[in-house]
């Protein structure tokens, strides 16, 4: 224990009083320190952090799949097979093993990867204290079942599929993000979400499942390119134009593949055409005689007509009400031509094509079915060895930061595992576990590879990666964020986005029969502008959860994608517009946010939970609460020895506490996940 | 430039260099001073250019800006407007710069091998194909690189932009980076300390992290923690310069700000104007928005109007404040878009041919490079790859273009990407 003098009456009212205003330290803190504690915290400046984010927290709104405690045994065997798998490679290999985690090593790391964010000062204390020799393996099964996973594994996805709320103006996918989310909640086979997404028809929020498919509407190769690149490891993007030296595919083949597909439609009602463009698109897909179709444009004509006449413009917010409402995806089958430019001998310019699968066959038990639909089930095939692969690369590399396929959209003959029989293994237990996600992930972090200090390692010198632990990574954007949103907020989850069902309600209005008329979807479209319309929630969504001007809500929970200045996008959350696009590039910026950012001020403020943390425990504790606030350690020696000299040091004891916390915050070891 | 602030900049310099040795440690201030000497300490640069590059993503269709082909079924909607050079027509959009021909270098027949935009943006930046095995500096860093940074606290490269995706120092070391400005109506962002902040406790809270950053730095070494360390250091510096200011477009007359007209263009090259004035060698400007796949025909006036009245005020305002002389401006984008018009009223990607402008230091203005065929589909005449085109930029900036430089793994580069310059264009 440190050599304090005893903490004297007033010294204890004056760090409760001071470390309530670290921000701003009052010019009437003596005066104040007759008053009792907690009537001086009342008395004293109103809280800037929103009061919604300073009461106890009562978690998510949502229920996660349990996890199987009983199967802890199997999931220790299935890990001790990969460790052995690996063992012998490092033998050959000659490959030292790093040191193993220590308890506070291995706490964070878990928390990070499988929470998306730090542990809080009790979770990192309770872990540490525990003495059950099977604590480790505790916490990962609690953390899997968690909403924490469910937001992380949310992140993941998001980055993956590009999930935004309106990718087009006439696209309103909010239910779809929220679908995204409750099927990693109820832990949904991964092969049976895939095909769903691959296959589903209907409006987006009455089958938000369309939502991938609408994600690439009206254009249709890339729709294909995209998929098989997220969900087969394979580029084939390049064959969409043309054929090429190095490449496996032929032009023939993608538009072979694409033919499945060809005839899925969106059904949008569009604008009334102008003469020239009509011209233009000869051939286009839009079906005059499907019912929501003509609705949508007759109303639309409608909005047309009545401005004119009252000499308005058209309001182009119920326009595009009502072309979300026409967005009705469904599939018949339709014939795939070959472009007009079309070059090679093996076909003719605007010859149709027979749709045919790039390996393989498509299912015995499809053939029946429609394009889309054979599509769907050549892909999530057990039998397609190259969806399983895919799959397990991913997961493997969320779990070591690199793939043992790299990059992992790109198999290639010539581009092979870094480890076959470890691949092979991996794609074997997905099979096995019948494509249960996070029971494979479980394994994986079970593993005594997974359990031992980073590796720092770049691609670009060459070297393939030992896989002797995992590599040495920052923090991604999103862990980054809900981190310091830890130390902010004791209820995180305060805000969640909207759920599907309360946005179908609020927005659906039905064009499928008879036309409701002008009138009636004009109320509709008011009623969705009053009660969920996100121009008319912000203001009450920012004074409920904001603090000055961010929405102080888990990453997951964010509207995306978010502006170019938002700390979420400086630490490199993608656009959304590009598949796996969060990048860990270090900007000057980043470190101004670190180091002056509304976030970090928020984490300073009277009510934040590092803040009342410290509250709660006698000054000499002071360090060891925010060593594991922050760090999720206790400080050594040293450590100690430089934390009091500050906090001593400091013109006041709340300077010195700030100051201790700020520094923390910016070192590299809590950027970086060792 | 009169540069009245100088005096108090450098005693500035000495406080900042005072916090950052104590916070830092020694060696990290000898890395920030040494960048003031060239790496080639030999090779005194001819010019002092800085280089302004607008970099249009998603693929500026040539066909409705700078080579439309009037009277064909190519034009689409798109009309066209006679401009000061003789049998030379551009997209009616552009008619500030039409009438300023004279003054720049239109490169019509630019070629390159991909349709995709994320290789397309890295190959237009770096002047090499994405591959997975090195990272490849931008051409930015490169200029600095060669030509170091002007002395100042200000960072010599600055990105109008997304800071993520772009190429940044690759191999080079991470200084030479950009320093994104994610909004330029906002500039730069989180500089200013909170009031209860002094600076003796902003020097305590750096000199605390770095201490019990000492157990973590000594295990764990590589590139990204030192690109971390870097940017620590650049930061620092930076909060301390007294020039600041030129990232703040509320200091301009709102009379200039009109001028230069809103959205990320107009802001863009209003801030690249004021950063280069302030001595940061190298901007580039970013503007999204240009893959017109739908509608192009309603989307692209707006912004093709938007970028001719912020290129024409650009290159008048340099001019009228000297700056002409020793600016590059630099208009590029990663591809161009299909002469057939699509069913859904937009163009597609077009690697085949699109065009490019240059202007200021080192170009010769009135001349028309290149020729594309009557479609707008394949170049006619005068064709050039992307590293042509930029080899023709390292030369009008009076880089060393032809000089082969190393990266850590022993392979050669060269600035521009080895290409040839079109002497056509060259001052």
């Amino acid at each position: 224990m440190p050599t304090t003098p005893p903490p004297r009456p007033l010294l204890v009212a004056l760090l409760v009083a001071a470390a309530c205003a670290v921000v701003a330290p009052s010019a009437d803190l003596a005066a104040e320190a007759n008053k009792p504690a907690a009537k001086r915290a009342r008395a004293a400046v109103p809280f800037r952090l929103p009061a919604a984010v300073r009461d106890a927290p009562d978690g998510a709104s949502f229920a996660v799949a349990p996890i199987d405690r009983t199967a802890r045994d199997s999931v220790r065997a299935a890990a001790a097979r990969i460790d052995a798998i690996l063992a012998e490679r490092h033998a050959r290999d000659g490959v030292a093993a790093p040191p193993s985690l220590s308890d506070s090593q291995f706490l964070r790391r878990a928390y990070l990867d499988l929470g998306g964010r730090i542990p809080t000062h009790d979770e990192a204390s309770a872990f540490l204290a525990s003495t059950d020799p099977d604590k480790r393996g505790a916490l990962v099964d609690s953390l899997l079942e968690s909403p924490d996973w469910v937001s992380r594994f949310y992140n993941v996805w998001a980055d993956t599929l590009r999930l935004t709320e309106r990718p087009q103006k006439n696209l309103w996918s909010e239910a779809y993000l929220d679908w995204v989310k409750r099927s990693i909640a109820a832990n949904r086979p991964y092969d049976e979400w895939v095909h769903d997404m691959l296959t589903a028809d209907g409006k987006l929020w009455e089958n938000p499942a369309v939502g991938y498919q609408l994600r690439d509407q009206g254009m249709p190769l890339p729709y294909v390119d995209n998929t098989v690149r997220v969900f087969l490891g394979t580029q084939i993007g390049c064959a969409q134009c043309h054929d090429h030296p190095f490449d496996a595919w032929t032009q023939h083949q993608f538009y072979e593949l694409a033919a499945f597909t060809a005839g899925t439609r969106s059904g949008t009602g569009g604008k009334p055409e102008k003469p020239v463009r009509k011209e233009m698109r000869k051939g286009a897909r839009a079906d005059t005689t499907d019912a929501t179709a003509k609705n949508v444009r007759a109303l639309i004509a409608e909005s047309r007509k009545r401005a004119n006449a009252n000499g308005t413009k058209v309001n182009n917010a119920f326009t595009q009400f009502l072309q979300a409402n026409g967005t009705v995806v469904n599939f018949r089958n339709r014939e795939l031509k070959l472009p007009h430019d079309y070059q090679y001998d093996d076909a003719k310019p605007e010859e149709a094509v027979a749709p045919h699968v790039l390996w393989g066959e498509v299912p015995e038990e499809a053939r029946g079915l429609d394009g889309r639909a054979q599509f769907a089930a050549w892909l999530t095939s057990r039998d397609n060895p190259q969806f399983a692969r895919t799959i397990a690369n991913r997961m493997w590399k969320l779990c070591f930061g690199v793939g043992l396929v790299e990059p992992i959209d790109d198999f290639r003959p010539d581009n092979p595992p870094s480890h076959p029989e470890l691949m092979d293994h991996l794609a074997a237990e997905m099979l096995r576990l019948d494509f249960d996600l996070r029971e494979f992930v479980r394994i994986v972090v079970s593993t005594e590879a997974w359990q031992r200090r980073a590796i720092p390692y770049d691609a670009t010198t060459g070297e393939a990666f030992s896989f002797a632990a995992p590599s040495l990574r920052r923090q991604s954007a999103e862990q980054l964020w809900d981190s310091i949103l830890t130390l902010v907020a004791h209820d995180p989850w305060a805000y969640e986005r909207p759920t599907g069902e309360a946005f179908a309600a609020a927005v659906n209005l039905d064009l499928s029969g008879k036309n409701p008329g002008w009138e009636a979807a004009h109320a509709a479209f008011e009623r969705y502008e009053d009660s969920q319309s996100p121009r008319k929630t912000r203001r009450q969504t920012m004074q409920t959860y904001g603090y000055k001007g961010q929405l102080l809500a888990r990453a997951s929970e964010l509207p995306t994608p978010l502006p170019l200045g938002h700390f979420l996008r400086q630490f490199g959350q993608g656009d959304r517009e590009t598949i796996d696009g969060n990048r860990t590039v270090a900007t000057v910026p980043q470190i101004l946010a670190m180091f002056n950012g509304p976030i970090t001020h928020a984490m300073l403020e009277r009510g934040s939970t590092v803040v009342d943390e410290l509250a709660e425990h006698d000054p000499p504790q002071a360090v060891d609460v925010i060593f594991l606030s922050v760090l999720s350690r206790l400080p050594d020696a040293e450590d100690r020895r430089l934390a009091l000299g500050e906090i001593r040091g400091a013109t006041d004891r709340p300077t010195g506490c700030g100051n201790l916390i700020w520094a923390l915050l910016n070192t590299r070891e809590f950027l970086f996940i060792q | 430039m009169n540069l009245p602030w100088l005096d108090s900049r450098l005693a500035r310099r000495g406080a900042i260099a005072r916090i950052a040795r104590t916070a830092l440690g020694v060696t990290a201030v000898d890395a920030l001073l040494a960048e003031h000497q060239s790496s080639f300490a030999a090779e005194p640069l001819p010019s002092g250019t800085n280089i302004i590059t607008l970099f249009m993503r998603g693929a500026m269709s040539h066909l409705d800006t700078f080579d439309p082909k009037p009277g064909r079924e190519e034009q689409g909607e798109t009309g066209v407007i006679q401009t000061k050079t003789p049998g030379i027509v551009f997209g009616e959009s552009m008619k500030k710069l039409a009438g300023m021909t004279d003054k720049l270098a239109i490169l019509r027949a630019v070629t390159t091998q991909t349709g995709a935009h994320e290789q397309g943006t890295y190959l237009m930046r770096t002047s090499y194909p994405q591959i997975n095995s090195i990272r490849h500096p931008a051409f930015g860093a490169w200029a600095l690189h060669a030509a170091g940074r002007r002395p100042g606290d200000l960072p010599g490269y600055v990105l109008v932009g997304n800071g993520n995706d772009h190429p940044g120092s690759g191999f080079l070391d991470p200084a030479l980076s950009p320093v994104p400005v994610a909004d330029p109506n906002a500039g730069l962002e989180n500089t200013i300390r909170p009031a209860y902040l002094t600076e003796e406790n902003f020097e305590r809270r750096l000199s605390l992290a770095e201490k019990v950053d000492r157990d973590f730095k000594a295990s764990y070494g590589g590139n990204q923690i030192e690109a971390y360390d870097r940017m620590y250091a650049e930061a620092v510096r930076l909060l301390g310069s007294v020039d600041l200011e030129a990232f703040d477009l509320s200091k301009e007359p709102e009379s200039v700000r009109d001028r230069y007209g809103a959205g990320t263009i107009g802001k863009g090259c209003l801030l690249a104007r004021r950063l280069v004035e302030s001595g940061v060698r190298v901007v580039e400007v970013e503007v999204n928005g240009w893959d017109m796949h739908r509608e192009l025909f309603d989307e692209l006036p707006t912004k093709a109007a938007g970028l001719d009245k912020a290129l024409a005020t650009l290159l008048d305002d340099l001019s009228e404040r000297g700056l002409l002389g020793t600016t590059l401006v630099v208009l590029a984008t990663e591809f161009g878009r299909t002469p057939k018009i699509n069913e859904n009223a937009g163009r597609d990607h077009h690697p085949a041919v699109f065009s490019c402008v240059l202007a200021g230091a080192g170009v010769k203005g009135g001349v028309v490079h290149g020729a594309s065929d009557e479609r707008g589909h394949s170049p006619d005449s005068g064709g050039i790859s992307v590293a042509d085109f930029n080899t023709t930029v390292a030369a009008a900036a009076g880089l060393p273009w032809e000089k082969e430089f190393h990266a850590p793994n022993g392979r050669p580069f060269k600035i521009g990407g080895g290409g040839t310059p079109v002497r056509e264009v060259l001052a």
